[in-house]
């Protein structure tokens, strides 16, 4: 509970401060590496991907010449922004994330039983973050250029993953914006578009509050954090002679990362879904066995003692007494 | 004419008189020992129990008595189901003749004591268990069930052998799921979440104090003998959860006086020593006792009847109860290092970190007859430490005290050449 408290504060504070920090004038640039959606009114900054699908619709001669100096400095700034925090962004700030994280404290708090993906149908899908990736890379790119001779595309797919993104109708809800919600009929392309978009927001409502982070495998975002996951200067190793693979990781990993446990091998255990949340450092009884670092600098490692503190919360929290301990459990009549 | 005895009662006579005066002898060693703290007369009195008339080693207070073999049976939920869990592994030489009859040659003495003692009634609790539960670990153990079953009601789990695949966690939890049924039937209860979760916490007391007893015995005084360290855990099996736990934190007290004072129970100058390999269980402490006498320090053993037993703390996540099922499940499966299972990375992992933690200068591996996984692991698992430059020694043996004088002098001279190494 120590660490999910901990995230859940810092993650309020960031979702209030992306959402509404532009109405105090706070101005954080445009290439947040974090969901901060650009339809949210009061944003705080720009959304990564939005400018990014924005730069590459403009025809690669005049981005790379009088554009140039432009679209370094944000290819740069987002680097850093990655590069220090790397998927901290994913766990601690990210608004979409958060949202999901709401879900799943609903589910619990109504006694639902959580759902997990059979391994195979998760490792089929990986690759759909990817796919995402590149389409909002190519899709915009065709509209500045033309790819192979083919025509170029019309302004109509300028930003197509935002288009999608759950983001664009959830996020404007919060300053009472609820434009985007609906089918739009205004051309052939916004309606596909805004069909799609329904659909993924009502995915996103159910499958996240069935499974924790549901969306989160699936987002470009991420694949593209995922490219700095061995340098991040925050990061998560582990130790794997001294791992017993009880298997706690896995069960607390709300991203269902089962290599944490199972992998014995790799150091860094960063990986494409992880978002750095440190719930598996927390679970982690033995001692040292998972370190959440930064810069190699051990800031959490995991300890026994820290295991036993979160159990006693955890059954606090459910109001277990000693009384209820095995000792006082009353046999049956003979 | 003479009365005619029953063949049945001749057995049981002289298996009775065999087990009382095996465990009478190791009585007057433990007493004889000066160096033992006080605090082992708790643990004592246990095997007092097995040369009392009427011999009854677990007192249940009326609780249903869930008798266990191995080491993937999850007592948290026996004890949330509000029976007693009673571990059944034996160790006795005369119990293994008994059961000879009823297993082949060539299987292990620990079937054949099983089998012996469920079927002469020498020993109560083997015949009064309300159900034994036995996982399908190693072949003896998928045949034993069948073979007892004469005498007591048993369960048999199933074990997945390929122990990372998704399809034998799914299988294993399925498996821990109809052994909950099983034991909220026979103590007609519910097993509630509430109550699971108290078992757990009860379990993890006992875990935290016998992890700290283990950083004890990682000193470098070595405070209290491997042999002491087995019987500790032998009566675990026997004893209730929440006293065995408070009867530890005793002697853990005690013993960290005694690492202040640096009251040693073997010379400064005695080589470390880990023992892995086939279970050691009472009365067979032949191997832990023959390593302190010729001169080694027994620090760490890496047994499923000792260190290996109350490892992983699980771990409560979300308030469903499937989910602490989930747990458990893993728990019992994934950390055992008992080498019925397809890969050796796990126990390897296990016996070089240990090696690093107590310091341990010399492996002994003990093998007993018929126990044919750590024979078959043994290939790869002395490739990877000897890589590592660890000394060791491997010892086929039996519960029979027959070879001992001559395992005592293989153990001498392993022994020296330790101590040889050091220069």
């Amino acid at each position: 509970m120590r660490v999910d408290r901990l995230r859940l504060f810092v993650q309020s504070v960031f979702f209030v401060f992306l959402i509404y920090g532009g109405a105090v004038g706070f101005d954080i640039g445009n290439a947040i590496p974090t969901m901060v959606c650009v339809y949210a009114e009061n944003k705080v900054g720009q959304c990564f991907l939005y400018p990014f699908q924005r730069y590459l619709s403009v025809s690669l001669s005049v981005l790379l010449t009088t554009m140039g100096s432009m679209f370094l400095t944000y290819m740069i700034t987002f680097s850093l922004w990655t590069l220090v925090f790397n998927k901290a962004w994913c766990g601690w700030a990210c608004p979409l994330g958060f949202l999901q994280d709401l879900l799943t404290k609903l589910r619990e708090a109504l006694k639902i039983h959580p759902t997990r993906l059979s391994w195979m149908i998760r490792d089929k899908y990986q690759w759909v973050k990817y796919a995402l990736l590149i389409l909002l890379i190519l899709l915009p790119m065709g509209i500045g250029n033309s790819i192979f001779g083919m025509p170029t595309f019309t302004e109509n797919v300028a930003v197509p993953f935002c288009q999608i993104c759950p983001g664009k109708p959830l996020l404007p809800l919060f300053t009472g914006d609820m434009s985007y919600i609906g089918i739009d009929f205004s051309s052939i392309s916004s309606v596909i578009f805004s069909t799609l978009s329904m659909g993924i927001l009502a995915l996103f409502l159910t499958a996240s509050f069935l499974k924790r982070r549901y969306l989160c495998s699936y987002c470009p975002m991420a694949a593209m954090l995922s490219l700095f996951q061995k340098f991040g200067f925050v990061s998560l190793k582990k130790d794997g002679q001294k791992c017993t693979r009880c298997n706690n990781c896995y069960h607390a990993c709300p991203m269902d990362i089962r290599e944490i446990a199972d992998d014995r091998v790799r150091k860094n255990m960063v990986t494409q879904d992880c978002m750095l949340c440190m719930r598996c450092v927390e679970v982690c009884p033995e001692k040292d066995a998972l370190r959440a670092t930064f810069l190699g600098i051990t800031i959490f490692p995991s300890t026994p003692e820290g295991f036993l503190k979160r159990q006693e919360k955890i059954n606090k929290y459910y109001k277990l007494d000693r009384t209820d301990s095995a000792e006082n459990i009353k046999c049956p009549r003979k | 004419m003479s009365p005619k005895i029953d063949k049945k009662e001749r057995l049981k006579k002289r298996l009775g008189l065999h087990l009382s005066m095996t465990v009478q002898e190791i009585l007057d060693g433990l007493k004889q020992d000066p160096a033992r703290p006080a605090e082992m007369d708790y643990f004592d009195a246990f095997f007092k129990r097995f040369i009392e008339p009427d011999r009854e080693i677990v007192r249940s207070n009326g609780k249903k008595i869930i008798g266990i073999y191995c080491m993937s049976v999850p007592e948290e939920l026996i004890y949330a189901a509000g029976a007693l869990p009673v571990r059944l592994c034996s160790g006795s030489a005369d119990a293994a003749e008994a059961g000879e009859s009823y297993l082949p040659e060539v299987s292990c003495p620990m079937v054949k004591a099983a089998a012996g003692l469920s079927a002469v009634d020498v020993l109560p609790l083997y015949q009064s268990c309300d159900l034994v539960v036995i996982p399908a670990t190693c072949d003896w153990k998928v045949k034993l069930g069948e073979i007892i079953s004469e005498f007591v009601p048993v369960m048999m789990l199933d074990l997945p052998r390929i122990k990372h695949l998704e399809n034998s966690r799914i299988f294993w939890y399925r498996e821990i799921l109809r052994l909950k049924k099983a034991l909220e039937k026979i103590n007609r209860t519910k097993i509630t979440h509430k109550r699971l979760r108290g078992a757990i916490s009860t379990i993890h007391a006992a875990q935290v104090e016998f992890n700290r007893f283990r950083q004890i015995r990682k000193k470098d005084v070595h405070v209290i003998s491997g042999r002491d360290a087995i019987a500790i855990m032998n009566i675990y099996f026997f004893d209730d959860a929440p006293s065995w736990t408070a009867a530890l934190t005793r002697l853990n007290d005690s013993l960290e006086k005694r690492i202040a004072e640096r009251v040693r129970v073997t010379p400064k100058s005695a080589p470390r020593i880990l023992l892995t390999g086939s279970p050691v269980v009472f009365p067979n402490w032949k191997i832990p006792q023959l390593i302190e006498e010729t001169g080694g320090a027994l620090v760490c053993d890496e047994l499923c009847t000792s260190n290996r037993y109350l490892g992983d703390m699980v771990s409560m996540d979300e308030m469903q109860n499937e989910d602490i099922l989930h747990s458990l499940a893993d728990r019992y499966l994934l950390p055992c290092t008992c080498p019925i299972f397809s890969d050796t990375i796990d126990r390897r992992n296990r016996l070089l970190q240990m090696i690093e933690d107590y310091k341990i200068e010399g492996v002994v591996h003990h093998i007993l007859k018929g126990c044919h996984p750590y024979d078959a692991e043994l290939y790869s698992i002395e490739k990877e430490l000897a890589a590592k430059g660890v000394s060791q020694l491997k010892i086929d043996t039996d519960y029979n005290p027959e070879d001992t004088e001559q395992i005592r002098t293989r153990m001498e001279a392993f022994i020296e050449t330790l101590k040889g190494r050091r220069e």
